[in-house]
């Protein structure tokens, strides 16, 4: 018995499909050897859906605008920042954060000599592939440099 | 045992299983792409039987253990032995001359009567209540399915499918018999699915309501068998279909005579184009635009709608022939 | 003579469930005889912890105790905060936070439609619903930055304006999702398998409704006209007539089953698109915060004491929030309810007498979130004594001691 789900069903058929093949359309054989080859430039993946301007990505840290003011950690909801008293600066652990930009809002950040206006030390990036093995690898955690050659 | 038989015994399997996966992964692929999905390669079964093959095989504590083990072979094996029954185009059937359509309507019910007897014997409740379920539904389809058996007897005056596939039904009956025999094919096509446990009567396998009911406690190689005997069993029901009902071969539609190794390539391909174009129609497009009826409800559609349908064909097939 | 009558578990872990809840029912047949609902599995503390952060940190908890709707809270909890603290949210701000909320709302529904559509093995409209659902959460992560949690919300306004290039993304929007709710319309509702799997499954008279205390789309699917927009308006919803959408107004009687509510969603779709058009056309002009500076706002908490009770109409039913601050910058006492609580009371009554086929209909037709309602966890020993909280700190700290030891060798 044909019903109207049919015909739309049947029409789907001859359309393209909607999925976006991020990052292959199919399983590869081997997925640590493919992203190897991503990594040395020797394969090329789908890109993902491209994200819209004022998305909420990873947070980047910039130490030299940062002025110890501790705002960010007094509005984390989820106590993803970290305070560091040798350096006064802050430690932000990725993996914790939960990207609602509360402490971009409230960074005052810091005025080098000739610019205008002050820029913040913290700022919300367009980057959201974030996964990884280890939830304190250097890659989700955002420090001063000195932090770790310290050993603080 | 001659060579030749064992020769048939050997290829037959492996075709009959090739060609069923190779089926169902165009099954899969084009009910994705009817939902805007890309879809898995076509291979995607072989794959899913091989890991099957290798997973570890679960015999759940409270199952009665030889029962539950040995379903999933007889499964097998019936659907094995339903394969030998099948003219492949103008290929002789293997087993031609030993059985007929009554064997096939039985090598088909015994399948289905495997996997509930596997559903009972395993010991939990959603697979008994899938197993409960399936039996209604046999005895729901069964009896439509009868008629259409009865209805080309009353045609051929013989159960052999062989007679069957070498005159085309629609050149030997009057208007009044092919309008009869349309339907038995409609009530065949609407059976299809129900036998095959495909949407929208894979009610037996449920998965929202009782998590894939008989197969939920089936696993590794048992599962793999199942899988299996699934796939040949969607194929040889498609093919029964397109000698019943498409039995045109190559050289007659098209009006070309060949002659050699090529006739039989041809026709054998043929043959294969068929048998999918009868397996999208009647198992993937239904599939995709149906949800799941409930029990009761299909029960009444094959024992109300279908019944009638099919009885009217043989009514309007036994008035032609008479 | 075999047993007749099976016992069968739904849950925690089922193909049904999208969140843990255990339905205990023992079936004779196709038949349910008996029926238990067991709930508390997902109990997180989130209110108590609430209760030890600052205002601004609580809110973005809030976000969290609902996976779906994850306005619906914090819209709750803005509205009671101002109220008990006397802020109000600029005309600006309260024009923003309802084009948010029924975009959420449009979200929701679509995803309850594929939802139920899966429910009943009908796997295809659920592809092709969420296929629908992509545009709106594309638009929402332009509006707000992410696609789920907004976090656009806060005490005394909303975090991000509207530029006119989001106003026309909304308007494009708006066209797209009117001609797709009618596509719905004629697809889901002329479905004979749909008709045949929800007609007169988990039919919930209007006595019923009221006995149950049901909210949201059920209560209305059942013919109550009830919804917080109408009732107590807050935000914009006051300057718009908003009405609660009820069967007996689309086809003339309301039967409270499964199709009914559908009906009631698909309806509410478009009352969405109506109210998020009035609210684009009317913008005001304006600043969209009332205090812009966060260490000013939690210093005027600080300051304040009161209390308040608010609601809003979540996709679900009313969410419900009671705020207390005493001296501190966030909530001395923060107490939410879900509707789902309530919704969920409607389970058992529907299944006794029902059919196996019929649970997962059951239990998806309320749209149910379990995490949302857990606001306790008891603990018993096998004797039926309940275990007090000193004795679980002491194991808990056992426990951890001795996985100390063990890690550390």
């Amino acid at each position: 018995m044909p019903t109207k789900a049919m015909f739309l069903f049947l029409k789907q058929l001859v359309e393209r499909p909607f999925t976006n093949p991020f990052p292959v359309k199919h399983a590869p054989k081997n997925v640590t050897a493919l992203i190897d080859k991503v990594q040395r430039g020797e394969a090329e993946i789908n890109p993902p859906v491209p994200v819209p301007e004022g998305f909420r990505g990873k947070l980047k840290y910039t130490p030299e605008r940062c002025i110890g003011c501790r705002l960010c950690i007094l509005v984390c909801p989820a106590n993803a920042m970290e305070w560091i008293p040798e350096l006064k600066k802050i430690r932000h652990y990725v993996s914790r954060c939960m990207f609602c930009a509360l402490c971009v809002d409230v960074c005052p950040g810091k005025k080098f000599p000739g610019e205008e206006k002050a820029v913040k030390a913290l700022r919300m990036s367009d980057e959201f592939l974030l996964a990884d093995y280890n939830k304190y690898s250097d890659n989700l955690i955002e420090e001063p440099p000195e932090a770790k050659e310290m050993g603080v | 045992m001659t060579p030749e038989t064992l020769f048939y015994a050997v290829a037959f399997p492996i075709l009959g299983i090739f060609l069923g996966l190779t089926y169902k992964g165009i099954d899969r692929r084009i009910s994705a792409r009817m939902t805007s999905r890309i879809g898995p390669p076509i291979r995607q079964p072989f794959w899913d039987v091989g890991k099957l093959l290798l997973k570890e095989t679960v015999v759940p504590e409270n199952a009665v253990k030889w029962l539950f083990n040995a379903m999933p072979i007889l499964a097998f094996a019936s659907s094995m032995t339903l394969l030998l029954y099948i003219p492949f185009g103008i290929l002789k059937a293997p087993l031609e001359g030993y059985g007929d359509l009554i064997v096939i309507l039985y090598l088909l019910t015994l399948q289905s009567l495997a996997m509930a007897v596997g559903g009972f014997s395993s010991g939990s409740p959603f697979s008994s209540v899938g197993a409960q379920r399936e039996m209604v539904l046999m005895m729901s389809y069964e009896m439509p399915l009868a008629i259409v058996i009865i209805g080309f007897a009353l045609l051929y005056k013989s159960f052999s499918l062989t007679t069957i596939a070498s005159t085309p039904v629609w050149t030997m009956v009057s208007p009044v018999a092919a309008l009869g025999v349309v339907l038995l094919f409609i009530a065949l096509l609407v059976v299809t699915p129900a036998e095959l446990a495909k949407l929208p009567f894979d009610i037996a396998e449920a998965e929202t309501e009782i998590a894939e009911g008989m197969l939920a406690e089936y696993s590794g190689r048992n599962l793999a068998l199942f899988y299996l005997s699934d796939a040949v069993r969607g194929f040889a029901m498609a093919a029964i279909e397109a000698v019943l009902f498409i039995p045109f071969t190559f050289s007659y539609v098209f009006g070309i005579s060949l002659n050699g190794a090529m006739l039989y390539i041809v026709e054998s391909l043929w043959f294969l184009f068929k048998v999918l174009i009868i397996y999208i129609a009647a198992v993937t497009i239904v599939r995709t635009s149906f949800g799941r009826f409930r029990i009761e409800q299909a029960s009444r559609i094959f024992w109300v709608h279908v019944n009638l349908i099919a009885l009217l064909g043989l009514a309007l097939v036994w008035l032609g022939v008479r | 003579m075999p047993k007749t009558a099976y016992y069968i578990p739904i849950g925690p872990i089922h193909p049904a469930l999208k969140e843990p809840i255990r339905v205990e029912a023992e079936v004779e047949g196709e038949r349910i005889v008996r029926v238990d609902v067991k709930r508390g599995f997902a109990h997180r503390g989130i209110e108590y912890m609430g209760m030890k952060r600052n205002a601004i940190q609580t809110l973005y908890l809030s976000e969290r105790i609902c996976g779906i709707c994850s306005i619906s809270h914090p819209y709750a909890f803005v509205v009671t905060a101002e109220k008990a603290l006397g802020i109000e949210a600029p005309p600006r701000a309260q024009y923003i936070r309802p084009i948010i909320a029924e975009l959420e709302r449009i979200h929701s529904h679509i995803l309850w439609l594929g939802v139920i559509a899966h429910e009943m093995g009908f796997d295809s409209l659920l592809f092709w619903t969420w296929k629908g659902r992509e545009k709106v959460l594309d638009l929402l992560e332009l509006l707000t930055g992410n696609r789920i949690n907004y976090s656009v919300y806060m005490i005394g306004g909303v975090r991000r304006d509207l530029k006119e290039s989001h106003i026309k993304a909304i308007k494009d929007a708006i066209t797209y999702y009117w001609k797709f709710t009618e596509q719905m319309k004629e697809i889901i509702l002329s479905d004979p398998v749909y008709k045949a799997r929800t007609r007169g499954v988990a039919q919930l008279s209007k006595e019923m409704a009221l006995k149950l205390n049901v909210v949201g789309p059920v209560a209305r699917a059942a013919g109550i006209r009830m919804d917080i927009r109408q009732d107590m308006p807050y935000d914009a919803y006051a300057d718009i007539d908003v009405r609660a959408v009820v069967p007996q107004d689309i086809v003339g009687e309301a039967k409270g089953d499964a199709y009914d509510i559908t009906m009631v969603r698909i309806y509410e779709i478009e009352q969405s698109l109506d109210i998020i058009e009035y609210c684009v056309d009317n913008l005001p002009e304006g600043k969209i915060l009332a205090i812009p500076n966060y260490p000013a706002l939690l210093a005027k908490i600080r300051r304040t004491k009161g209390e308040a009770i608010g609601a809003h109409e979540a996709p679900r039913g009313e969410v419900v929030h009671y705020l207390k601050f005493d001296g501190r910058d966030g909530p001395s006492v923060w107490k939410v309810i879900a509707p789902s609580y309530n919704n969920i009371n409607s389970w058992a009554p529907l299944l006794l007498g029902a059919e196996v086929a019929d649970i997962p209909i059951v239990v998806a037709y309320i749209d149910p979130c379990m995490c949302c309602n857990d606001r306790v966890a008891l603990l018993k020993t096998p004797e039926g004594k309940v275990l007090g909280y000193e004795y679980i700190h002491k194991k808990a700290v056992e426990k951890t001691r001795k996985i100390e030891k063990e890690v550390r060798g």
